[in-house]
């Protein structure tokens, strides 16, 4: 009944991350808004942590700098920006309309299909609001960001986490096939990972033990890695590989658990309505 | 003669919002997972950010003169004054759709006030934990911090809520309304939804040009930094905390006005 | 008749500011600051009486200023200018007393609460109309022998189908007795006993209340089964107000003759059918040229040609296509209130 080539040919799922750029390049005037919002936030964090540091003793706390922890945190919000792509309420909603009988009957993996159909969002938020982003705080902050082999290993972090990240929602997205409270689970993911990656607090600052608990999960792979890799400046690159390997190994680890999950998930429910 | 009437009309809509409230209450209690995955959700939300400012504090003894204890306050009172724009006012997020969509037009036939109308028909249920967890944050703040309990302060403190609140029912009403003009309101609706987080900070940790801004233009400092003054700061209050149940009021209702107007004009052009 | 009209619409006319939006990112900035308006006349200079208890057909093709009117008439829009009395009000200064008064269907939007149940709907509005105990049963209890709808009352709107929920919004918009009904397009997406049921009680709720009905719609069998008035407008402004007998008397000497050329469907495809009847048409007009009223359109697999029998005789025509054409077989039937409509759309009445 299947059939699907044996040959996998990507090529079809190119064709879906071209069509997703031009589509959300038709939203112009959200990037705009997207970007005016990241400088508000930008400013917010700044006196907030100007107004930290200026209260403690130390000009270093925990390692950090006033302006590694306001760039650390900056560019998380950045990456915020383009790594949350809404995939759970797409999901979700395709889920509960019965839309997703539609592209259950591609032939192309639904997982795949989904990455490539999302990675155009991926592809224009990057440059649209992640990029004019990093480049204000690279100039505001000149020779505090080093440039050098870190920039590489950043750029392939970033690859690795938004892989990471994409499971996970991918996972979140798959629970919306057992619960209609869709506002509630992703709400909690989102607050999860955020927390748990670091995204709000840098890890370093976070207390022993919950730093220890914390680094063993798969969250720290996603801001707390590539932003560390980025603050720092090493010239030695067997620390970046380090972080590289950890990232990895969460892609495969992410990888077979959403899949599998999924594969389990999609035989037990019917999907609802038609 | 005139106040009677008044207040037979404030009973009229008092009646029917309860009415409405009560049917949609019992509807919700069909959705008994989605009322209790929200709700987690939102107090995940709020331990989240609990967790963060311990933290924080476990590094920094104070913030510009502010205290673990005091922060925890304004965190606190911050979210119970943002509780009645999430519990009464949400349905101003499906505005845009209904707009869009040309049903917007339904709600004008009735003999009945159009604003208090549209917002009755969405109770929302979420904003209960985030009270739940506010009020929890703000109590464990006053006793640590040593504040008395009268019933002068009680009553400071239920107007000092009471007109907090309404700064971002007014922010959200505005942005709500924008897309009676614009199409692409819902950007401006989560934009100005997003400036709640900072509503918790003191505002001088800011220079002159953000307080500004958080003061007069988008007025977040009056959803917590200002009305706590009278209970942190209550020898140096000054006149803005007092001003701020006026200053309230009139927001709200330039923003209920803006929304009416809004909603009028749109009616006669849409569809 | 002695009776006062209970909507007078006297002269009145609407005009819109309508935005000329430029084109891309810098047009819409550019809107920002300056505008560039430009005035569209959606409703000129249209009078009309309305009498209690009348049904009275509201139509015109899309655009036509339909909807514009009813809004002015339940005080949602103000008229640019000229005068509208309802119930011997003046709607856009009191919407809100306006609507006390009167009920509105939209066809496909409705205006009961989504989650509850139907009868908690009804509890709901009778509180907002405040509506007596006694009017709410006994129009309770009227419904109930209309149409039976009791086990319907405790489904909540969002699982009905469309039939049934237009049904629920017809009785609501009746529940708190208004004088005047509007009903726009009730019958919109209906199968045809939904609507024949639809129809029913919309006749029986105008006989037993007296209610009057502005009804809108594009289904000429709402207007054969309901309304002994149509008003038809068309670009803002009236062009027909009389009964719809009347119409047809007009139009009693029109007939439509319908033909048909091949039975085999491969012949019958629809592009050929549009290119016969061009022919037909063209061909018709060259030989009969007193006869200006004659039109030739395709029909399934039929050939209509609308004729004007005081102008030309059915005879003659079909003689002149049978000599270049065969016919294998004819219909001849009277004109139907979709046809007169289609034609004073068109127009054809002066």
């Amino acid at each position: 009944m299947n059939t699907e080539p044996k040959k996998f040919n990507l090529n079809k799922y190119f064709a879906l991350t071209k069509a997703s750029i031009l589509e959300e390049l038709s939203f112009r005037a959200n990037y705009l808004v997207t970007f005016l919002g990241n400088l508000i936030y930008l400013c917010v964090i700044y006196f907030l942590w100007k107004a930290i540091y200026n209260s403690s003793p130390h000009d270093i706390v925990n390692g950090m700098t006033f302006s590694d922890t306001f760039i650390y945190l900056v560019l998380a919000s950045a990456m915020f920006n383009f790594l949350e792509t809404y995939v759970v309420w797409i999901m979700a909603k395709d889920i509960q309309t019965g839309k997703i009988v539609v592209d259950l009957i591609k032939p192309m993996n639904y997982q795949l299909y989904t990455f490539f159909y999302f990675s155009g969002i991926y592809i224009t938020y990057f440059f649209i609001t992640f990029m004019p982003t990093f480049l204000i705080v690279l100039f505001f902050t000149w020779g505090k960001i080093a440039i050098g082999i870190n920039l590489v290993f950043y750029v392939l972090s970033l690859i690795l986490a938004l892989i990471i990240n994409f499971c996970i929602d991918f996972l979140v997205g798959t629970i919306c096939l057992y619960t209609e409270s869709i506002w509630g689970t992703n709400i909690m993911k989102e607050v999860v990972v955020l927390l748990l990656s670091g995204a709000t607090i840098p890890l370093a600052f976070f207390p022993e033990t919950l730093r220890k608990i914390v680094e063993m999960l798969p969250f720290q792979a996603i801001y707390n890695l590539p932003l560390t890799i980025l603050t720092s400046n090493n010239t030695d690159p067997s620390g970046y590989f380090q972080a590289i390997a950890i990232q990895f190994f969460w892609v495969v680890v992410m990888i077979i658990l959403s899949a599998l999950f999924w594969k389990k998930s999609i035989k037990v429910i019917t999907v609802n309505g038609g | 003669m005139k106040i009677k009437k008044k207040t037979n009309t404030l009973r009229y809509y008092a009646h029917i919002y309860r009415m409405i409230l009560a049917q949609d209450l019992k509807s919700k209690m069909n959705y008994r997972a989605d009322f209790i995955i929200s709700n987690v959700g939102i107090i995940a939300t709020n331990v989240s950010g609990f967790i963060a400012f311990w933290i924080m504090f476990q590094n920094f003894p104070s913030i510009l003169n502010w205290t673990y204890y005091e922060m925890m306050f304004l965190y606190g009172f911050s979210l119970i004054a943002l509780t009645p724009v999430q519990l009464f006012f949400d349905n101003n997020w499906n505005l845009r759709f209904q707009v869009y969509s040309g049903d917007f037009i339904r709600y004008c036939f009735r003999p009945i006030n159009l604003f208090f109308y549209y917002i009755s028909e969405v109770f929302d249920i979420k904003g209960i934990g985030q009270f739940a967890f506010g009020a929890g944050t703000l109590i464990y703040a006053w006793k640590n911090l040593g504040l008395s309990v009268t019933p002068l302060i009680i009553l400071k403190l239920i107007i000092a809520l009471f007109s907090a609140s309404l700064f971002m029912i007014a922010i959200m009403n505005i942005a709500a309304a924008t897309c009676f003009w614009i199409t692409n309101s819902g950007i401006v609706m989560v934009f100005m939804f997003n400036f709640k987080d900072y509503a918790r900070y003191p505002i001088t940790i800011f220079n002159s040009i953000f307080r500004f801004i958080f003061t007069f233009i988008i007025p977040i400092a009056f959803i917590a930094y200002y009305p706590s003054l009278i209970f942190l700061r209550p020898d140096n209050v000054p006149l803005l905390t007092y001003l701020s149940p006026f200053i309230g009021i009139i927001f709200f209702y330039i923003s209920y006005k803006v929304w009416i107007t809004g909603a009028m004009q749109y009616s006669g052009t849409g569809s | 008749m002695n009776m006062e009209p209970i909507i007078q619409i006297k002269n009145v006319s609407k005009e819109f500011k309508v935005l000329n939006r430029r084109e891309g990112l810098m047009g819409s900035i550019k809107d920002l600051f300056s505008r560039n308006y430009k005035i569209i006349n959606a409703i000129s200079n249209i009078t009309m009486d309305i009498m209690p208890g009348e049904i009275v057909g509201y139509l015109g093709p899309n655009g036509a200023g339909k909807s514009t009117t009813i809004k002015m008439m339940t005080g949602v829009l103000k008229p640019t200018s000229g005068e509208i009395l309802v119930n011997g009000r003046v709607p856009y200064e009191n919407r809100t007393k306006n609507a006390q008064n009167i009920g509105v269907v939209f066809g496909q939007r409705t205006q009961l609460w989504w989650a509850l149940p139907v009868i908690e709907s009804f509890k709901i509005l009778k509180e907002i109309y405040r509506i007596d105990d006694k009017v709410y049963n006994d129009n309770l209890e009227l419904y109930n022998n209309l149409v039976g709808v009791k086990e319907l009352y405790s489904k909540p709107v969002r699982q009905m189908s469309l039939g049934q929920r237009t049904l629920c919004d017809i009785l609501a918009a009746f529940l708190h007795n208004p004088s005047v009904v509007f009903l726009d397009e009730p019958t919109i997406g209906l199968d045809v006993t939904m609507k024949s049921k639809i129809r029913e009680l919309i006749t029986e709720l105008n006989r037993v209340k007296n209610t009057t009905v502005i009804l809108t719609t594009h289904d000429m069998g709402d207007v054969d089964a309901l309304c002994k008035r149509i008003i038809i407008i068309d670009k803002g402004t009236r062009i027909y107000d009389n009964s719809i007998e009347n119409l047809k008397d007009y139009f009693g000497a029109y007939r439509t003759l319908k033909l048909m050329f091949s039975k085999n469907p491969e012949d019958n495809t629809e592009e050929n059918l549009n290119k016969i009847a061009a022919e037909i048409q063209t061909s018709l007009h060259k030989e009969f040229p007193s006869a200006e009223n004659i039109a030739v359109c395709s029909n399934e697999e039929w050939i209509d040609i609308f004729i004007n029998e005081d102008e030309i005789k059915m005879m003659e025509i079909m003689n002149f296509i049978q000599n270049t054409r065969n016919i294998v077989d004819v219909k001849i039937t009277e004109i139907s209130t979709e046809s007169v409509i289609k034609k004073i759309y068109e127009g054809g009445v002066k």
